[in-house]
């Protein structure tokens, strides 16, 4: 047989889907005028996810207002919020069954609140529609407002994850200008500091550039404001005019990176070169809560 | 019977991942495939994904070839089976 060189190395490859889960999840989205970060981002692991009918909805629209040189998510002005979003984000849980939920959003510097009550009232109606789902919010960086990330922890998600996204000198180069590397993690210390019965999260993307001694350097930092779950993925580039793609990052070295965390002191970590903020986050809360537990 | 072998959607909003290029065939016509064997590899600008094989049969025509852009709802082959 001829072999090609494929763009990619080998462990970067997914299988395409050919069951009929992916349209039918497809369609119940469309029904409710709902948004998944799986669509917009045009993530790779989306054809596995739904074909076990999990995915990750995006709430407060699919515009966002920061333009990040990674992210596939369009910037541009959000439509106004829609208020029955809650409710449907609820009905969209409860026909899936999903017994663990993650809900993100674009971020809306246009909103006083930066879109914290909506991600509340979010939380709660997927709680009074079916209480047995544990949910996850990856929300924006609010600003900093301590006010709008209490908003968010008032509803007691399970977990309350912002991502760091990439290394502190890597920072003004992907992200807006309005993002920092310093105010990620003061949201972090911020929610760290008020949850009660909630863990905090974060996510690093690799293979933008970034050395092995800078991602140790973001791990303290998550560590030291007070987060206890991490996910470390490679950077994909979802077209053309993104950020390119510095280093396709070896299994190995995703093998090292959460040896690394667990080092440090995470209570979980999740890597490799297809670990998305929330990919296989069920499976992280059923075994955060059972080590905690058993800490405990 | 024959049977076309079609791209089907990965559920993208964008047309960005509605598609690929293809980057091999992983089976030559002739070839008798079980169902989920590897049939091609194409690349989005993501990633690169492998297709399956809907049905078990004989691979009797493909209909792309390496390097060309295709779409969801392409024929990619035919199967007879």
């Amino acid at each position: 047989m001829i072999m090609h060189a494929s763009t990619f190395p080998e462990w970067i490859r997914r299988s395409w889907p050919m069951g009929k889960e992916v349209k039918e999840v497809k369609e119940l989205l469309e029904g409710l005028h709902l948004h998944t970060v799986c669509q917009s981002a045009h993530c790779p692991n989306q054809a596995e996810c739904w074909t076990r009918r999990t995915a990750t909805l995006m709430i407060l629209g699919n515009a966002c207002t920061r333009h990040c040189r990674f992210c596939a998510v369009n910037p541009g002005t959000p439509p106004p919020m829609d208020p029955d979003e809650p409710e449907n984000v609820a009905e969209v849980v409860a026909r899936l069954g999903l017994r663990h939920a993650v809900i993100t959003s674009v971020t809306r510097d246009d909103l006083p609140d930066g879109g914290a009550d909506h991600f509340a009232r979010t939380i709660t109606a997927i709680k009074e529609r079916t209480p047995e789902t544990t949910v996850e919010v990856l929300t924006p960086d609010f600003s900093g407002d301590p006010g709008a990330i209490g908003r968010v922890l008032e509803a007691s998600p399970a977990v309350f994850g912002h991502n760091l996204e990439t290394v502190r000198r890597l920072h003004p180069v992907l992200r807006d200008p309005r993002s920092s590397y310093e105010r990620s993690l003061e949201v972090l210390r911020t929610a760290a500091a008020r949850a009660t019965d909630t863990f905090v999260k974060s996510g690093l993307m690799v293979g933008c550039g970034e050395t092995a001694e800078e991602v140790r350097g973001s791990l303290e930092d998550l560590r030291r404001a007070g987060c206890s779950v991490v996910s470390i993925g490679q950077y994909l580039r979802p077209t053309p005019k993104h950020f390119p793609v510095a280093e396709f990052v070896r299994p190995e070295q995703f093998a090292s990176y959460e040896a690394l965390a667990y080092e440090l002191g995470f209570a979980f970590a999740v890597t490799g070169p297809f670990v998305r903020s929330s990919y296989r986050s069920e499976d992280l809360m059923r075994i955060t809560r059972d080590k905690v537990a058993h800490a405990g | 019977m024959r049977v076309d072998v079609i791209l089907p959607s990965l559920g993208d909003d964008a047309d960005a991942v509605a598609g690929g290029t293809v980057s091999f065939w992983l089976a030559a016509p002739g070839t008798v495939l079980k169902e989920g064997d590897d049939l091609l590899e194409l690349t989005t600008d993501k990633a690169a994904f492998v297709v399956p094989c809907p049905a078990s049969g004989t691979l009797v025509e493909q209909r792309v070839r390496e390097g060309d852009r295709i779409a969801v709802g392409d024929v990619l082959g035919v199967l007879e089976t």
